[in-house]
């Protein structure tokens, strides 16, 4: 056992050290919007991209870039990808983050058994680990390129909070939601449609505190199914609306939703006491992307 | 049958704020058995499927006055609700300090055993009573309890008891509980059966093992009580789940499987603030048996008026130890 835990060391594609597993447990969280997710994982020089869908209509991204890490050796040959079930390496993940302690992990692929590997390496008296069983990946169902619906961007950033809220207020009308957008008066409409109707609309001008930037040179509007919307938000990590940054929402090619969060992998507070600047590393930051499908009756107008 | 008793500050001081509540997380009901020098309270300790627990108080621990009499050797045991027990005390000691607070004199907590016709019923119950008295007033509180045990049923608690109480060859001590409980309740998600070794060389190690899945945690070094023996060289380099395999083989480490819900509902117990744990296997691994330390307060001396164990009932010894 010992000859194969050094030689897979040796060979590992992957060995990185992690210091604070909270923030990363915040971000993967953030995805979650079932019981039973399967989840793609892949490695490259940049960082580590965990990938989950639904239905072939949504799709999320957590991109956990190298910086978020205090080691991050890679070595491998193109850009390894692994299946694991998402609530199992998040419940995993959640077991080595001991509040008031500094935790301080080592995560490794592939293991002798192509598992992922994880390891508490802050204390020599005790340890935690884990071996993670992985799977051969599907193939991503659909094509989740990301376009541009034309030459300037359909987009408009919103709070957090407030995204959050409008989102959790259309669950009566259930169904689905329509969202547009339009320049004159520049506006943003969330208008769910099912048993009532219900909407609620931003003003660019009226509302610069809760909608941030805004940007519409012609009216849009597309459906998209309330369930797929409210898992881009569902899952938020409390630090995401207590910071209360901003969500990025983009309409791309064909209508498809961008939904753009920033979590917080700060670390813990008890570490951020020395810092007398209060000031947050900017590169501690993981983007999670989700991707929504319009549906398909909801047609440009 | 007779028992009458009354509660002292101590005693209600443990029973209320610690005691109480921890033994009500592991079961509703338990058992109250009552000798002339202790009272006792036990878990499944007759069915003896999965988690037991004693908690073993010497009388002047708890009350004084103390006055019990029956035909068996003055013992008597009956199931209670650990719920009720707790409301009833909770609210006489309110009553108590309201009474004090107005300046009466010197009120106490009386507890006894009664029989009583309850309403709508022509059959007369059970009941322990407890009873505040203030200088114009007096607040009696019933709690239900079942039939006090047969002759034969006390006879098979006691002889239950003493055996519970056989210790494991090793123990291995564990201070920080609330560090065990933390981890076990994250890692209750994973999995529902939790292998356990215990070593001679101060090594505790749980582990959670499904087919997707192995989580474990090893904490090494512990201060061991009992058989103890020097690590070989050999196996600080090897994984946890080696080295502990090899113990087994060795015959310095014993192995259990027990019910990951039962480890985290005895850990439930640091409510009733002990100051440490011992961890030990028995032999053939039987069992998991958990016991937890009291200190006389303000020493390092144990405080022997008080005991609180908890075994827990294998599922199976792991078969997967080569």
């Amino acid at each position: 056992m010992s000859s194969s835990a050094i030689g897979a060391e040796e060979t590992a594609d992957l060995l990185c050290h992690l210091d604070n597993v909270q923030g990363i447990v915040d971000a993967l969280s953030s995805v979650r919007w079932k019981r039973h997710q399967d989840a793609v994982i892949e490695v490259s020089e940049h960082g580590i991209v965990l990938i989950v869908e639904d239905s072939g209509c949504l799709q999320a991204k957590v991109y956990l870039q190298r910086e978020l890490f205090i080691r991050y050796d890679y070595s491998a040959q193109g850009r390894p990808r692994f299946g694991v079930g998402l609530g199992l390496f998040v419940d995993c993940l959640n077991t080595f983050s001991v509040p008031g302690h500094s935790n301080t992990i080592e995560i490794r692929y592939p293991g002798p058994d192509m598992q992922l590997l994880l390891k508490s390496i802050d204390s020599l008296d005790a340890c935690i680990y884990a071996e993670i069983r992985t799977r051969i990946p599907d193939t991503i169902s659909w094509d989740y390129d990301f376009e541009p619906a034309g030459s300037s961007p359909l987009s408009f950033t919103v709070k957090s909070a407030a995204l959050k809220e409008a989102i959790d207020d259309l669950e009566w009308p259930g169904s689905s939601v329509q969202i547009t957008l339009q320049p004159a008066p520049p506006s943003v409409m969330f208008k769910g449609e099912g048993h009532g109707d219900l909407q609620i609309e931003f003003m660019y001008y009226a509302n610069t505190d809760l909608l941030i930037a805004f940007h519409c040179d012609h009216a849009v509007s597309h459906r998209y199914k309330y369930k797929f919307l409210r898992a881009t938000t569902s899952n938020l990590p409390s630090n995401v609306t207590k910071d209360n940054r901003g969500s990025k929402l983009t309409i791309g090619r064909g209508g498809m939703l961008k939904v753009q969060h920033l979590v917080s992998v700060a670390r813990s507070a008890a570490t951020h006491q020395y810092n007398p600047s209060g000031y947050q590393q900017p590169s501690r930051i993981a983007y999670v992307e989700f991707f929504v499908k319009p549906e398909v009756d909801g047609d440009d107008t | 049958m007779k028992f009458k008793a009354f509660l002292t500050d101590n005693g209600v001081a443990l029973l209320e704020k610690r005691f109480l509540p921890a033994l009500d997380k592991i079961d509703k009901t338990c058992n109250l058995y009552l000798t002339r020098d202790h009272a006792v309270f036990l878990h499944n300790l007759l069915n003896g499927d999965g988690l037991q627990s004693v908690a073993q108080f010497r009388i002047e621990a708890l009350f004084d006055g103390y006055r019990i009499s029956s035909q068996n050797e003055d013992r008597i045991a009956f199931a209670v609700d650990l719920s009720l027990l707790h409301r009833a005390i909770r609210s006489s000691v309110g009553i108590c300090n309201e009474l004090t607070a107005a300046g009466s004199a010197s009120e106490r907590l009386q507890i006894k055993l009664v029989k009583k016709l309850p309403a709508n019923s022509t059959q007369p119950m059970p009941f322990l009573t407890f009873e505040t008295k203030g200088y114009k007033s007096a607040v009696i509180q019933d709690v239900p309890i079942s039939k006090p045990m047969s002759r034969a049923q006390v006879l098979e608690l006691q002889s239950a008891l003493d055996s519970a109480q056989a210790l494991p060859k090793t123990l291995v001590q564990v201070h920080d509980l609330n560090q065990l409980q933390s981890f076990v309740d994250r890692m209750r998600h994973v999995g529902d059966v939790l292998n356990v070794w215990i070593s001679k060389h101060g090594d505790l190690h749980l582990q959670i093992s499904t087919t997707l899945i192995t989580l474990g945690a090893e904490f090494r070094k512990l201060v061991v009580l009992g058989e103890r023996a020097e690590a070989p060289r050999e196996d600080r380099s090897l994984s946890a789940q080696a080295r502990s395999e090899r113990a087994v083989t060795r015959g310095d480490a014993e192995a259990v499987q027990v019910s990951v819900k039962h480890f985290a509902k005895s850990l439930q117990c640091h409510t009733a603030k002990p100051d440490c744990a011992f961890y030990g296997i028995a032999e053939q691994g039987a069992c998991l048996t958990v016991i937890f330390q009291f200190f006389i307060p303000g020493t390092r001396q144990t405080d022997k008026s008080i005991s609180l164990h908890c075994s827990f009932f294998f599922l199976s010894t792991p078969s997967n130890l080569g």
